[in-house]
């Protein structure tokens, strides 16, 4: 009984030890982020080098680049057609979250919950300005070094899940060209 | 002539119905669905309907709602919001009995009347003391009994849905206590659509600014919120990317 204790001690400490890494992670990125959407004063391509910035240090860009193209298509393209691919998506990332968050000034971001689930930290928070509230999920993956956002879900609606409608759309009506997909998406 | 055509209606939906589970995959319910893959057959007038929609929605609809949502004060627009979410107390309380959820039924009832009777439903002093709005519609009774989603469809002037969920409002709009019993039902409905409209009107605006096939966004976005509707796991259950690449 007493080992039982004890393994329950052990296992609920390394728990809530990552918990705790995770929150104070999201604590700080989420804070940034805040920053990012009510700094209205920079020009345009300002604002947009801060949300690059942010982007880029929190997202796994390639790995939902790749999770959205579908493994058949990675396979069958050459390297250079993937680059080009990651590079015209983290773009297009860009200036999506740009547009969705740009239009919206928050007064808090509040940390609700963590939960994991398959390796995956399933971040709950609620997104609060003057009018109204809305929630805010952040799957995130501890990738070693650092964590790293794999999808955001407002509201019940997933980035990841709407852009792969979406792209799978393009791709299907283009026999599977990549090419399309990156001349379509480099319209946004 | 109004039973005429209320029996009628109730036909074709329940007809429509019975269609739509000989057509569609019984799996597609039990909504660990692959959200690429919804069934759309329709999707060639589906297409053409969003775009008359769209078309409608810019020409009348949205500078409507722009002019109101400009205009009107927040407290006003909240007020609104509220009074026409209270009208859809009863009929909620009536889902939740067919569904068997006798606690959020009651809930509901409660709400009602709570809010009726201080506010005429403008104010939601319900959630105040701790009776938090629980969403369902006849869409979601007829998912739960086990009928299958059927096709995508895309309502001239309403929207996106489904055979289901579209038979589930059709039912709802003849059996719902409320606007049975009011005089002139159609100024509500299109009250209500237009509160719909406007409490949306950010979303439609991030769907015209980020979206590179607004079609499928817009499918994607109504099924990713009906099975959130349905089911617990939903968030967790969501599809990821498969691998972390550097």
């Amino acid at each position: 009984m007493k080992k039982l204790i004890v393994l329950f001690c052990v296992f609920y400490s390394f728990s809530t030890t990552y918990a705790s890494e995770v929150t104070a992670w999201f604590e700080n990125e989420s804070n940034q982020f805040l920053e990012i959407i009510n700094n209205n004063e920079g020009t345009e391509s300002e604002n947009y080098e801060r949300y690059k910035f942010f982007i880029n240090k929190n997202f796994a860009v390639k790995s939902i680049a790749y999770g959205l193209i579908g493994e058949n298509i990675v396979e069958k393209s050459s390297q250079n057609e993937l680059s080009l691919y990651v590079e015209v998506f983290t773009d297009y990332l860009i200036k999506t979250i740009y547009k969705l968050a740009n239009s919206n000034s928050s007064s808090s971001i509040v940390l609700k919950d963590v939960d994991i689930k398959n390796d995956i930290y399933i971040i709950k928070s609620q997104i609060n300005d003057k009018k109204s509230s809305a929630s805010l999920y952040w799957k995130v993956i501890d990738t070693g070094s650092s964590y790293k956002i794999i999808d955001v879900i407002v509201e019940n609606t997933s980035y990841f899940v709407t852009k792969k409608s979406e792209f799978n759309k393009i791709l299907r009506k283009n026999r599977g060209s990549l090419e399309a997909l990156v001349k379509e998406i480099a319209k946004i | 002539m109004n039973k005429y055509l209320k029996v009628i209606l109730l036909i074709i939906s329940f007809s429509l119905l019975q269609i739509s589970s000989s057509y569609s995959n019984e799996e597609e319910f039990v909504s660990s669905i692959s959200y690429d893959e919804i069934y759309d057959p329709l999707e060639p007038i589906n297409r053409a309907v969003l775009n008359f929609n769209f078309f409608i929605d810019d020409i009348a609809i949205r500078p409507i709602v722009k002019t109101y949502k400009f205009i009107a004060p927040e407290p006003v627009e909240k007020g609104v919001s509220n009074f026409f979410n209270n009208l859809k107390e009863p009929i909620r309380t009536v889902s939740f009995i067919f569904q068997g959820e006798f606690y959020k039924s009651f809930n509901s009832i409660g709400r009602f009347t709570i809010n009726t009777l201080t506010s005429l439903g403008t104010f939601d002093l319900a959630s105040r003391v701790g009776m938090e709005k629980n969403e369902t519609d006849f869409g979601i009774t007829l998912a739960k009994g086990g009928v299958s989603s059927g096709p995508y469809i895309v309502v001239p002037i309403i929207g996106p849905s489904n055979l289901r969920d579209f038979s589930g409002d059709v039912v709802e709009y003849f059996v719902d206590p409320i606007s049975n019993n009011v005089p002139n039902r159609e100024y509500i409905a299109i009250g209500n659509g237009l509160n719909e409209r406007a409490e949306i009107d950010e979303q439609l605006d991030r769907v015209r600014d980020t979206s590179s096939d607004r079609y499928e966004m817009i499918k994607s976005i109504y099924y990713q919120n009906r099975n959130a509707q349905l089911e617990e796991e939903y968030i967790q259950n969501l599809p990821v990317p498969k691998i972390y690449i550097e």
